[in-house]
């Protein structure tokens, strides 16, 4: 478990991290979302204990991270893919954080195999790709079989099947028990494979909920219809219930009622249908709108606290 | 999907501590070509000028002007790999840190040992450990072929207790073994000098986090400030000049107190001390930024 409390950070008259209280659940996978420059990787490097909170406090476990007695078997992190000396082969590097945790040179080999880079262990990291250091950057953070594991940007670099193959790994480490916190900019990845979420806009936080309530609440389905006579069917909807914008080109954007019940009141009405077809509310739109002037929004209601 | 199979011993138990950690630098340490390169360049720089030194020496002793003689001391000379060695060695120490910051490796070790000063304790127990067996390879190696090459060109022992102007006036150019008074002592802490440089040099890089400062800054203190002091009034010069740290290093390698080193070198155990409160205060400085500053 990984708890927030008020936990803030400034340089010089920027606030990165403005209060921020929080709390990750274990045994699902938890997205840290936000705009690139919002906060998240300090968030994370204060949970880690490397960067000093200017106020409020950050724990692990119940416990502050410079109190953890094994801390590589407590929690794992990928905070930055380039964490690693060029010159260095990926086994040394491993063996190299085993060795600070006692952990057996048995379980490099395992982690090794587990991310795919079993066959080039000995080669430099210098020579590897962005996908592969990434893939060593987890190696490294599973190393101690930790129960909470924190992942900064884990799928940049990686080609879709890193990709999917990562989303895997982290549902399947959410499965066994663990706390998983990932976080991203990209709303549609943390759609598909976290449940809750944190998401916060100029270092504030904005929402502290899941994924679904967050969609829900912040997405509107709307409906595109032209037909033979718009201003007739505004009138027919709008007797609906409906809500209406008449485009310029005599198009209809319909909200607040489907295009099942626009297609019957159409058809009832004698109105020919040209065109009914939803518009998926883009949840990137929704959070890029929602993040870019964060300040005036507010926290939405936990979902997680009613549940 | 599961994701362990190793048995992992208990954490109920112990802390990440001292000894995993040191473990972990060795790790690192070694596993780096860089190490290598510079270790080599200590050893073969390090005999090599020492010997090319010594045989200008030799091979002119007969043309050798009267200072020249005075000043020729048999171990210091053997002992001229300093020159190189003890940049080499700070490069070593400064980037065993700095290069943690460069790559961004300093965050993956404060996370796996989050006391911080097991970091730093870590990191100077193994580059003094290595320095020191390096050091004293090379100091010795470098010693006995001094020797070696003054024997061949016709150099004698001069007898104990003998004076400057005994050496000044000797035919032939003076050798001497490892037992000879003060030889032993002065050939050990020429390693001892190198080993305290890369204890200050780590420091620095602890202060300055960039390699290329931290080296910058290094060199400027071994080399740069001496030339700058040149510039002072005589009597302030003469009395700062032999806390220089090179002039420390020579301090502590000089068997023959020829009249032209009085006032300008202290004595070796004072020198040793004087470096050794140097190292102190850059590491202790390091300590307190690395204790203080964000990863």
């Amino acid at each position: 478990m990984i708890s927030a409390v008020g936990l803030s950070k400034q340089y010089g008259k920027t606030k990165a991290v403005d209060d921020l209280s929080f709390e990750v659940r274990t045994g699902v996978i938890t997205g840290f979302l936000g705009p690139n420059g919002s906060g998240k990787s300090t968030t994370m490097r204060m949970i880690m204990g490397l960067d000093r909170p200017t106020a409020g406090k950050a724990f692990v476990n119940g416990k502050k991270y410079q109190e953890l007695k094994w801390p590589l078997r407590e929690v794992g992190a990928l905070l930055e893919a380039k964490s690693i000396h060029p010159g260095r082969s990926a086994r040394s590097h491993l063996v190299a954080l085993a060795q600070t945790n006692s952990i057996p040179k048995a379980r490099v080999e395992e982690v090794l195999d587990l991310v795919g880079l079993s066959q080039v262990a000995s080669r430099k990291a210098g020579k590897f790709s962005l996908g592969m250091n990434q893939r060593l950057g987890i190696a490294s953070a599973l190393l101690g079989d930790p129960g909470v594991l924190l992942f900064d940007e884990p799928i940049n670099g990686l080609d879709p099947e890193g990709i999917r193959w990562v989303r895997e790994l982290l549902q399947a480490l959410a499965k066994e028990g663990r706390t998983v916190f990932i976080s991203s900019h990209l709303m549609s990845e943390m759609a598909l494979t976290a449940t809750d979420l944190v998401v916060i806009g100029r270092g504030k936080l904005i929402a502290d909920t899941t994924v679904e309530n967050f969609i829900d609440s912040n997405t509107v389905a709307t409906v595109l219809v032209r037909s033979s006579d718009s201003s007739r069917l505004n009138e027919v909807l709008a007797g609906l219930g409906g809500s209406i914008t008449a485009q310029d080109d005599g198009s209809l954007l319909v909200t607040k009622i489907d295009g099942t019940q626009i297609g019957d009141a159409a058809l009832s009405s004698g109105i020919a249908i040209h065109e009914l077809s939803p518009q998926q509310a883009s949840l990137e739109e929704v959070f890029m709108e929602l993040t870019s002037d964060s300040v005036d929004f507010h926290g939405t209601t936990d979902a997680k606290a009613a549940s | 999907m599961t994701v362990t199979h190793t048995q992992m011993p208990s954490t109920d138990h112990g802390h990440a501590g001292l000894a995993g950690e040191t473990r972990s630098e060795w790790t690192k340490f070694r596993s780096v070509r860089s190490t290598w390169i510079c270790l080599f360049i200590i050893l073969l720089a390090g005999i090599g000028l020492s010997v090319l030194l010594t045989f200008i020496q030799a091979a002119r002793w007969s043309h050798s002007s009267l200072q020249e003689r005075a000043t020729f001391d048999p171990v210091a000379f053997s002992q001229s790999g300093h020159f190189i060695s003890q940049l080499v060695v700070g490069i070593l120490g400064a980037m065993i840190i700095t290069s943690e910051y460069s790559t961004g490796l300093i965050r993956t070790t404060l996370a796996t040992v989050p006391k911080r000063y097991t970091v730093m304790a870590a990191k100077k127990i193994v580059i003094a450990i290595v320095i020191l067996v390096i050091g004293e390879v090379t100091a010795f190696a470098s010693f006995f072929a001094a020797q070696i090459i003054l024997t061949a060109h016709g150099g004698t022992e001069l007898p104990a207790g003998a004076s400057i102007v005994t050496q000044v006036k000797s035919a032939s150019i003076p050798v001497v073994t490892i037992m000879s008074p003060g030889v032993l002592q002065a050939v050990v802490l020429s390693g001892v000098y190198l080993v305290l440089l890369s204890i200050l040099a780590l420091g620095l890089g602890f202060i300055i986090r960039s390699t290329a400062g931290a080296i910058s800054i290094y060199v400027g203190i071994l080399l740069v400030l001496p030339i700058i002091l040149n510039f002072f009034p005589s009597g302030f010069k003469n009395s700062v000049e032999p806390y220089m740290p090179s002039n420390l290093g020579i301090a502590m390698v000089v068997t023959t107190r020829s009249t032209d080193w009085a006032g300008v070198l202290l004595t070796p155990w004072v020198a040793v001390l004087v470096l050794a409160i140097y190292a102190a205060v850059f590491l202790l400085a390091g300590l307190w930024f690395l204790q203080r500053r964000d990863a």
